[in-house]
């Protein structure tokens, strides 16, 4: 029976060298399951996110119980749309809040609120059946009050508090390698030569537009990570003088 | 009194001065009787409004009807084999020793010859199922005892009736029943069994984590054996001190130090790599974080300090603000060769208070590094060698170019490292 060959050329449009790359892992007839056992080995495809929030003082509108307008929010580091990748974002907040579970099941993935307290906000991150069944979890303190107190606050600058972080799949399922491989928002690893899957229709743009935060309300506010400079400052320090003692052996 | 004062009631002396005319008077000076003066001023020099306690009843003596002597006489203990015979001190009352067995003979717990035969009749009966046994048995032992006191008598009998040449093989004597052991045994399944999920995840994270440590050890063992065999011996005193978390620096040995340090880190990246490969998701910075912890852990919580204050001075941030694949990459490296350098220095150190002529051995030092001392070291006099170390060491600071430049004497700091070729210029 020719599905118990492998590596024998395969019902997509895969090609034979596919075979040698890839790792069969669990052997199905499904087409769909095959995509999702077959994995990429040593492989890694990333996510570079960013999460945070920005709050603003209401200044003559602000209440004892709703001095702050807060919105926390998990953003592409491109500011991209995540939602190939992130299908539901879940913000555990602080039980005072009525539902403090607030499910966020398309993009942007974020949430305002209005209060008066700063708490430790717990988001929960939850992707596609093709990219991984385990959810991720991250937590990010909600600052309202800026560090410097002099003066009133502002109501026109708010407290911006962002971390940068990269969301790492390794062995990455063929199926989610096909549906990102053009997606801006996802890095994925350079495949040998003749290594062909084909991707799916690419999605209607104007969602696409909705998901991205490019021209996001809050964007002016966006920190700027530059790995730029991070990389610099490392090769300067590795560079020093006494450092190069070690090789010296 | 001041409870008295707070709810503004009159003092003792007023409200019922009929009765307890003679009383008042006393009271303050009169010492009651049955507690300590200092201990009833505690209550506030009264009696307190509810007594608890009658105190009177406090230094109560026994009833004095019985007269109680204590006398040394000798006793023996049912549960002893022997007729041993002790002595100790027994409280007699009238005249009347106690009676009863000795009072700790309960806790022997020894089996009567009533009870065995009760054990091996349920155990025909029951077909050796001990559970049942168990139940069904009169007096409360637990299987184990059961177990035991069948399987010795059974083993007992074996050997009473067979000759000792041909029981060897059976069961009951090669493998006899071990009750300590299986009280253990079963202890610890019960445990296994009572575990929570949450225990069960924590407990296979802290397996993980002991195989990542023993796998580094062995894959550092590896190469490190090949290159001096005296280092060897510290490997297993390392791996011992890793898994119950104590800090050891690798290895003492001045040449394969580098390279026994390298390969180790080399050996904790994989395994971090393969745990976190499981994972199936996990963010950057966590990577980073298992990865440096991973690089460290043969290292001390100072070094450890160390490393990070070196890593302040020269403008780095603790934890990268954009921590992307090749940040992280460069991270890491920049604090092993962090780590790599104080190892090295530190090694540097030892030798030399030891006094010992290293001389040779490719050691590299370091000048003006941050954490040692203020840059102002540059800017030392130059401090000439002491006579007493100039032959030998000059000839050898020929050979090597940035040899140490240190004395155990002179304690000269490390930026003198490159004043020796000077001093070889201008002195020889």
């Amino acid at each position: 029976m020719s599905a118990r060959k492998q590596g024998d050329g395969q019902p997509e449009d895969g090609g034979a060298t596919a075979g040698k790359r890839l790792k069969i892992a669990k052997f199905s007839e499904d087409p769909e399951k095959k995509g999702l056992s077959r994995r990429l080995k040593d492989a890694e495809i990333s996510l570079p996110i960013v999460y945070g929030t920005i709050a603003f003082y209401l200044g003559r509108k602000a209440s004892e119980s709703q001095s702050h307008k807060w919105t926390v929010y998990v953003r592409g580091a491109t500011n991209e749309d995540l939602s190939a990748v992130i299908k539901r974002v879940v913000f555990q907040l602080h039980p005072s809040f009525n539902n403090p579970t607030r499910v966020m099941e398309a993009p942007p993935f974020e949430l305002s609120e209005c209060g008066w307290g700063e708490f430790e906000i717990a988001i929960s991150l939850f992707f596609h059946p093709d990219v991984c069944d385990k959810q991720l979890d991250l937590y990010h303190h909600l600052k309202l009050y800026p560090e410097d107190e002099s003066g009133p606050q502002s109501t026109k600058k708010p407290v911006v508090v962002e971390s940068y972080d990269e969301i790492v799949f390794p062995d990455p399922s063929e199926a989610f390698y096909a549906r990102v491989q053009n997606n801006p928002a996802v890095i994925v690893p350079r495949m040998p030569a003749g290594f062909n899957i084909s991707a799916p229709a690419p999605e209607n743009t104007s969602e696409r537009e909705r998901g991205d935060t490019k021209d996001h309300p809050l964007s002016q506010w966006f920190m700027n990570f530059s790995e730029a400079d991070e990389l610099l400052k490392l090769a300067a320090a590795r560079q020093q003088p006494f450092m190069e003692m070690i090789y010296e052996n | 009194m001041d409870a008295k004062d707070i709810l503004g009631l009159p003092k003792n002396q007023l409200p019922i001065p009929q009765e307890k005319k003679s009383r008042p008077p006393k009271e303050p000076q009169r010492k009651p009787d049955g507690i300590s003066r200092e201990v009833y001023a505690l209550t506030g020099g009264l009696a307190p409004l509810m007594p608890s306690v009658d105190v009177s009843q406090l230094k109560r003596r026994p009833p004095s009807d019985e007269k109680v002597t204590w006398q040394w006489l000798p006793f023996t203990n049912s549960a002893r084999k022997d007729d041993l015979q002790l002595f100790h001190w027994v409280r007699v009352v009238n005249g009347v020793p106690p009676t009863g067995d000795y009072a700790f003979a309960k806790y022997n717990k020894a089996w009567t010859k009533e009870e065995t035969d009760q054990l091996f009749d349920l155990c025909e009966r029951f077909d050796l199922r001990f559970i049942v046994i168990a139940d069904r048995f009169p007096s409360s032992r637990t299987v184990e005892e059961l177990k035991d006191r069948y399987y010795s008598v059974s083993r007992a009998l074996l050997s009473a009736r067979a000759p000792p040449a041909d029981i060897t093989g059976h069961p009951l004597v090669k493998e006899p029943y071990n009750i300590s052991q299986e009280v253990e045994r079963k202890r610890a399944l019960s445990m296994v069994l009572s575990q929570t999920k949450q225990q069960e995840r924590k407990d296979t994270e802290v397996l993980a984590e002991a195989k990542r440590i023993t796998e580094s050890r062995m894959a550092a063992k590896g190469p490190e054996e090949s290159e001096l065999p005296a280092v060897a011996n510290i490997g297993p005193d390392n791996s011992q001190r890793a898994i119950t978390g104590d800090a050891v620096t690798p290895s003492t040995a001045m040449p394969s130090s580098a390279i026994a340090a390298s390969s180790t880190l080399m050996a904790d990246n994989a395994s971090t790599l393969a745990s976190l490969r499981m994972l199936r998701v996990y963010l950057r910075t966590y990577a980073l974080d298992q990865m440096v912890q991973a690089a460290s852990a043969s290292a001390g919580l100072r070094t450890i300090k160390r490393v990070e204050q070196t890593l302040q001075e020269l403008g780095v941030n603790l934890k990268p603000k954009v921590p992307t694949k090749a940040v992280c990459a460069e991270h890491l490296e920049l604090r092993k060769e962090i780590l790599t350098l104080l190892n090295l220095q530190k090694q540097l150190q030892y030798k030399e208070a030891e006094g010992t002529s290293f001389q040779d051995s490719p050691y590299s030092e370091t000048p003006g590094t941050p954490k040692r001392a203020p840059r102002g070291d540059q800017d030392r006099p130059f401090m000439p060698d002491p006579l007493g170390f100039g032959g030998d060491r000059f000839g050898k600071r020929d050979q090597k170019r940035k040899a140490p430049g240190r004395t155990s004497e002179a304690a000269q700091s490390p930026s003198q490292s490159k004043r020796p070729r000077k001093m070889k210029a201008s002195d020889i």
